[in-house]
């Protein structure tokens, strides 16, 4: 029981952790009885960690981000996040970011990043204030008045995380949010993720199966198997900080991918 | 040689169709019975032209209330029907095929019911434009992109807000496009209703002249209703492009909106 031993070896640093999930399972009512998705997952992030979950399509980990951001409920186990339950979502705690932008076509891109402010009566002055200051931070300066449509994919996905941010939560969820992304845009995407994080040092669980996205963005990886979906490995990523493409050539990324590959390929 | 603006051709043969209209009785081609001319036409629609505006006026109205029963109880109903579960498997199925019912046989019923005054036509064209509105609306709710009410709930939104800002203006489009065939469909049932059994009306002058054979005044009607369509789809186009800006490009590029759109509506113009 490998992945035991690094939960243990994770409570070491109790106290810092942003998110602690024990014991988490996960069953569905299928047609023949029930069918379980998610087996037996705890895990803890420290806080400002960057952590990707990857694992193969259909091992439940956009079902784990769904419970992690209160949007869903696990049949079993305990979620804190900064040791306070998830019972349903609070944008003040924990920003989500999908896979598709998910903006509102019919609001102009800082009215899409002030929608969680305007959900909550802030005052008009300060909405504009903060969104503008996040639109800055995404690099779409010059694009508030703009609609969704006029915006590129990965224009979007910065607006998405602008609107993740717009509330300062300590904790960002982000399920495969370049998934949908050329190769090259998704590259660029990720390496303006890293300088976002940077700057505001939240706590990050990052969802993909791009084993070199997971590589490329971790303090840690996490990987899960086929369904139903249990971790197996948890690996911490020693490559420093800021990370460049050059890296992705280097022996020890190429050992950490093929880490993982090696663990994904053992279930499926 | 360049393609001409398709804008300017179509200015181009309204301006040959009323001129053949003109020109075609006059060299005896076609007798006046069949097709007065168009100055003729004219004519008399500025002789009477007392009697067409009152006729309108009735016409109008009728048309105003029975648009007023078909847009508030389609988008009501349909609003249920689109967001209950219960409520769409069990009506869904028997609204669709009602909508294929010519309900112009239930006409002499409303007759019996509401008299031959405006009442019976209100209720009639009511009914006739209520199925678009309702089922457009039913779509429209139905066929949100479920992404949006996870990300709106994702920051927090309750039900209410989902319901005021996410579903309403995501279902607007959908919404419109039966707003405006809903209410091409009572102008029709109103005229219609007017032609069958009425004693005011557009649509009664129409069949008042026909059974007398004077057939400038009929084309006269004809005229009066054709010109009272195009604004009216004028208009309804004018409110739509103002209310969802974003509704063409946004719509394109979500690849998910071919599904529910309803069928588009074809120009009176063309009529």
């Amino acid at each position: 029981m490998q992945h035991l031993a690094n939960v243990s070896q994770l409570r070491a640093q109790a106290g810092e952790a942003a998110i602690e999930v024990e014991g988490l399972s996960h069953t569905y009512a299928g047609a023949n009885g029930s069918v379980p998705a998610l087996v037996d997952i705890s895990l803890s992030v420290r806080k400002g960690r960057f952590v990707v979950i990857v694992g193969p399509s259909g091992c439940g980990k956009t079902s784990l981000l769904m419970m992690l951001a209160g949007l869903r409920q696990q049949t079993d186990g305990a979620i804190l996040c900064h040791g306070q339950p998830m019972p349903k979502p609070d944008p003040e705690r924990v920003g989500v970011i999908f896979q598709e932008a998910s903006l509102f076509p019919w609001l102009t891109t800082l009215d899409n990043i002030e929608f969680p402010l305007s959900l909550r009566g802030t005052s008009r002055e300060e909405r504009r204030r903060r969104s503008q200051a996040m639109l800055s931070l995404v690099g779409l300066e010059g694009f508030g008045e703009r609609y969704p449509h006029e915006l590129s994919g990965g224009m979007k996905q910065r607006v998405s995380i602008a609107r993740g941010l717009v509330q300062d939560p300590p904790v960002l969820l982000m399920d495969e949010p370049f998934a949908a992304l050329d190769e090259q845009t998704r590259m660029t995407m990720g390496h303006e993720l890293l300088r976002i994080w940077s700057t505001t040092r939240k706590t990050v669980v990052f969802i993909t199966h791009s084993l070199t996205e997971a590589v490329y963005l971790a303090d840690e990886v996490l990987v899960m198997s086929a369904r139903p979906g249990r971790i197996i490995d948890h690996i911490e990523v020693e490559l420093p900080r800021p990370r460049t493409y050059e890296m992705m050539a280097t022996d020890v990324f190429g050992r950490l991918r093929d880490r993982i590959w090696q663990q994904i390929r053992k279930t499926a | 040689m360049r393609r001409p603006d398709p804008a300017a051709v179509r200015w181009m043969i309204l301006a040959a169709l009323l001129a053949l209209w003109e020109v075609v009785p006059l060299t005896g081609a076609l007798p006046e019975l069949f097709l007065p001319s168009l100055s003729k036409t004219l004519t008399v629609l500025y002789i009477d032209r007392h009697i067409y505006f009152a006729a309108l006026l009735v016409t109008l109205y009728e048309v105003a209330l029975s648009m007023l029963i078909a847009c508030g109880l389609g988008i009501l109903i349909g609003a249920l029907v689109g967001g209950l579960a219960m409520l769409r498997e069990l009506l869904l199925p028997v609204f669709s095929s009602l909508y294929a019912v010519p309900i112009v046989i239930l006409y002499p019923v409303f007759t019996a019911w509401f008299g031959i005054g405006s009442s019976s036509k209100i209720a009639f064209a009511g009914i006739y434009g209520f199925f678009p509105v309702m089922l457009s609306t039913a779509a429209g709710i139905r066929t949100i992109d479920p992404q949006f009410l996870l990300a709106a709930r994702s920051m927090g939104a309750t039900l209410p807000q989902q319901i005021t800002r996410v579903i309403i203006p995501a279902s607007l489009p959908t919404v419109f496009a039966g707003l405006r065939l809903g209410g091409a469909l009572t102008i029709i049932g109103v005229v219609v209703a007017e032609m069958l059994t009425a004693s005011a009306g557009i649509g009664y002058l129409v069949t008042l002249n026909r059974t007398i054979l004077d057939s400038p005044r009929v084309f006269a009607a004809i005229l009066a209703i054709l010109v009272l369509s195009i604004a009216y789809y004028m208009l309804a186009r004018a409110l739509e492009s103002r209310m969802v800006v974003w509704q063409s490009a946004g719509r394109r590029q979500q690849q998910s909106s071919s599904r529910g759109e309803p069928v588009a509506v074809p120009t009176p113009a063309a009529a």
